[in-house]
């Protein structure tokens, strides 16, 4: 029985003010956003209807190993939590991120003895030298395989000032994860032609925002200057890549001059470089271009099953690949994952 | 108002030729600021032309390849008479129409202010120059259409100026720039604009305008690129999401009869942002109350793209995925003559399945603009 | 192919170019610094006059400069006058994508008369 790796799952606190157990008694008084976006949540609920009840859904984990493992199928899930937003004080966020970061190993990693969860160090790119402390305060725990920082950014990330924080992470080995976070913060709108006055105008473009911070990683030399760099784009928008990353090899043939530490085609800086987790929303809606479809731009190499969970657009498996043939399917279920965070390579040596 | 009678003077020895390509996109230049300024009104020239020690700067900065010298143009399309490319009709005629193979070609001025009522008389200043300097006498063939400009931020006044405009038998559509500060398509902000063009079948296209700061870059919402390659590489997602406003928010239910071109920014994304639009609205239909059909219905019949600039791809790769998408009838070929990144017609032609070639170099757009099946001969074809 | 007389290399200093009827398309005779070198114009992209674009020079990466760019190669690169792709005109190889070749010819100097075989 071959193995399911799980890249995408959010755990929450049993309630907003919970956090405050894990700051610092300096922020304990502070205004902290609750974890849910103003504006933007869904309609009745970000989360699976039939997971609100008993604590926020996500928050126990013996509920969510049940339904990851026992029913979901998978046998490893990436924990990767959400923070409260893009605040003002990016010193407080930085602790913020600290306090998640604490609570992820006090109430999922430490008492985990399967060793089936896996965790992410949460750090604010807004604070680059709380970031790399932060990485390097965690680099070394056995079960962080990633690094956590939010979609939502002033900036794109492959703009000078973040390179330390991506150097830190990639001198550990440990890929950066990029997700719509939580909360609320100094934002710009979420799509390009000013807000979404729909949830769904807003959750069908938010994840396509990957692909600015994706151009100007290549772009602008960080791929190039860090070998050993990897980023994931947990929310998907990899339907967006073949029709973009053409663009960009395109115009990058008339613009080489400008930009001349770029070496090779930009997309040939993806599989070395990128990896996306599934979601709902990516995907041919005709189930019988789904094969041909992925191996455009050599997507079955970049993509990594995600649930999801516990969003209301939790996916299991066996939909996140319907229409893939085997090979694919191994990809995307396990291999690409297990490549990624060396997790087989874990499984072998297990500190459990 | 003009008639066909009287722009056209005897061309009886001129030969009717079938049109085979339609050029969805050219950009006409007026050939000085002061032949521009001539066609303002009186009180505005000094405000939107200021001259001595306030003159209008070269704003742009996300600059293509050595503009310095090239000014974003093709270096070989400079007119014989002086001039910039693109400010001579009859010498563009030559080389886009009698050189390069057009049969009629889509010309769309480039231009903003920053007031809407300066904006309003800014397009309508152009729609004048548009009007006398290349669809009258210099438009005897019959082969330039114009396109309508108009500002997106004062939707009355833009109605006001399509009726103006609506009854000229050159004017094929209606222009307006994609960088709306912060308002989307389907918002009903726009719908003096969708209702007036809708009411008289002319088509709404849109193509970017200038290289202005502030909000109107737009700042992208995770901040924008530092070059222009990855800048413009992302651009499609401004399309992606006023197409997506359009679809959620009513637009197409509100004019049914609305039609939006969206040019130069390719049309390889269509499918999978119509498969990401059905997708989501299976899953949250609850959410869409003005959706009543699939949304990628409303793409394949409402929606139009203009090919310029096509991506440098392996051809057998690239005619496998548009034989994919199946948008045929979506597609329409444009060159963006004079620009640098003009895309040749007879190169353009055999990037594209067999099938779709008749469709996309003419039939889409014949039928969008109602264009006649053949037009006068210039001399040399 | 054939041999046939550009001009007197007289008329052909370096910095120049002559475009010479030969082939489908053109064909440009360049001098640089002294050496001849010629290429079709005709550029592998969509077919635009090579010859017609600028020529100049390119850059490089040099990550000990502060903006990490250095110019080289001055007179060397001919750009199309469309997509401005960058051509090396003594190889004819495309910078970005030395796959992308255009054509070269060969040209010699005989007798003070310069001679391309096109």
């Amino acid at each position: 029985m071959s193995v399911v790796i799980d890249s995408n799952v959010q755990p929450h606190f049993r309630y907003n003010a919970e956090i405050r157990r894990y700051l610092p008694a300096p922020h304990k008084l502070r205004a902290i956003p609750d974890v849910e976006q103003q504006w933007y949540q869904a309609p009745g609920g970000d989360y699976r209807a039939d997971l609100y009840g008993d604590g926020y859904p996500g928050s126990d984990p013996e509920t969510v190993a049940h339904h990851l493992f026992e029913q979901g199928g998978a046998d490893y899930a990436v924990l990767n939590p959400l923070t409260r937003g893009n605040i003002a004080d990016y010193l407080l966020n930085s602790r913020i991120c600290a306090a998640v970061n604490d609570w992820l190993l006090d109430r999922w990693l430490e008492p985990d003895a399967t060793g089936r969860f896996l965790g992410t160090i949460r750090v604010n790119p807004e604070d680059v030298r709380g970031a790399v402390a932060e990485i390097e305060r965690l680099a070394d725990h056995p079960k962080m395989v990633q690094i956590g920082i939010p979609m939502q950014s002033r900036e794109p990330y492959g703009k000078p000032m973040f390179e330390p924080i991506w150097e830190a992470a990639a001198a550990h080995g440990l890929p950066v994860a990029v997700h719509i976070n939580g909360g609320n913060g100094v934002d710009y709108p979420p799509t390009f032609a000013g807000h979404a006055y729909t949830y769904p105008g807003y959750a069908a473009f938010m994840p396509l925002n990957s692909f600015v911070h994706l151009a100007t990683l290549i772009i602008e030399g960080v791929f190039g200057r860090l070998p050993d760099l990897r980023f994931v784009f947990s929310d998907g928008g990899y339907d967006i890549l073949t029709p973009l990353m053409w663009r960009l090899d395109t115009f990058w043939m008339s613009m080489r001059d400008q930009t001349p530490w770029v070496d090779r085609f930009p997309s040939q800086y993806l599989t070395d470089h990128v990896r996306y987790c599934t979601s709902a929303l990516d995907g041919p809606t005709d189930a019988g271009l789904t094969e041909r479809w992925f191996e455009f731009t050599d997507k079955s190499d970049l993509v990594m099953y995600g649930s999801n969970y516990p969003h209301w657009s939790t996916t299991a498996p066996a939909d996140a690949t319907a229409g893939l043939n085997d090979e694919q399917r191994a990809k995307v279920l396990w291999r690409n994952a297990s490549e990624l965070y060396g997790i087989g390579t874990r499984a072998q040596g297990s500190p459990t | 108002m003009t008639t066909i009678s009287e722009i056209r003077p005897d061309t009886s020895d001129a030969r009717d030729i079938a049109v085979t390509i339609v050029d969805t996109d050219v950009h006409p230049l007026p050939v000085s600021s002061s032949v521009l300024k001539s066609y303002a009104p009186a009180p505005w020239r000094d405000r939107l032309w200021p001259t001595g020690n306030a003159v209008t700067p070269v704003p742009y900065f996300y600059d293509t390849p050595d503009s310095y010298k090239t000014n974003s143009l093709r270096v070989d399309a400079k007119p014989p008479r002086g001039g910039a490319p693109g400010s001579d009709p009859e010498f563009a005629a030559q080389q886009l129409l009698v050189e390069a193979g057009v049969s009629i070609a889509m010309l769309e001025p480039m231009c903003d202010a920053q007031l809407p009522d300066a904006e309003h008389v800014l397009k309508a200043t152009y729609n004048d120059w548009l009007a006398d300097v290349w669809l009258a006498a210099a438009n005897w063939h019959g082969r330039w259409r114009g396109a309508i400009s108009i500002t997106a931020q004062d939707p009355h006044a833009a109605a006001r100026e399509i009726e103006r405009w609506a009854g000229h038998p050159y004017m094929a559509e209606v222009l307006m720039t994609p960088q709306t500060r912060g308002i989307p398509f389907g918002s009903p902000h726009f719908d003096p604009i969708y209702a007036a063009a809708s009411r008289h079948g002319l088509p709404v296209a849109t193509h970017l305008m200038g290289q202005t700061p502030y909000e109107l870059i737009p700042i992208y919402p995770v901040g924008n690129p530092a070059h222009w390659h990855d800048f413009f590489a992302s651009w499609p997602l401004l399309y992606v999401s006023h197409l997506m406003s359009l679809v959620f928010d009513g637009a197409f239910d509100r004019h049914p009869d609305l039609r939006i071109v969206f040019v130069e920014g390719g049309f390889t994304w269509a499918l999978p942002m119509m498969w990401r639009m059905d997708r989501i609205w299976e899953q949250r239909r609850g959410d869409l109350p003005l959706v009543r059909r699939r949304p990628s219905d409303y793409v394949r019949e409402h929606v139009r793209f203009t090919t310029q600039p096509l991506e440098e791809v392996d051809v057998v790769v690239y005619r496998e995925y548009i034989e994919m998408m199946g948008l045929g009838d979506n597609i329409m070929f444009s060159t963006d003559y004079p620009h640098w990144s003009y895309d040749a017609p007879q190169w353009a032609i055999r990037r594209f399945p067999a099938e779709q070639r008749e469709r996309i170099m003419r039939g889409n757009a014949m039928e969008l603009y109602r264009l006649p099946d053949t037009v006068k001969a210039l001399p040399g074809e | 192919m054939q041999r046939r007389a550009v001009c007197p290399i007289e008329d052909l200093p370096p910095g120049s170019m002559k475009l010479v009827d030969a082939g489908k398309f053109g064909v440009g005779v360049y001098n640089i610094d002294g050496e001849l070198y010629a290429i079709a114009n005709y550029c592998s992209h969509e077919g635009a006059p090579l010859c017609l674009g600028y020529v100049g020079g390119t850059t490089e990466y040099d990550p000990d400069s502060l903006d990490r760019i250095r110019r080289v190669r001055e007179g060397r690169i001919a750009r199309c006058p469309w997509h401005n792709w960058e051509f090396d005109i003594t190889t004819g190889e495309n910078l970005a994508d030395p796959k992308k070749r255009v054509r070269t010819y060969r040209v010699d100097v005989v007798d003070g008369q310069v001679y391309l075989t096109a």
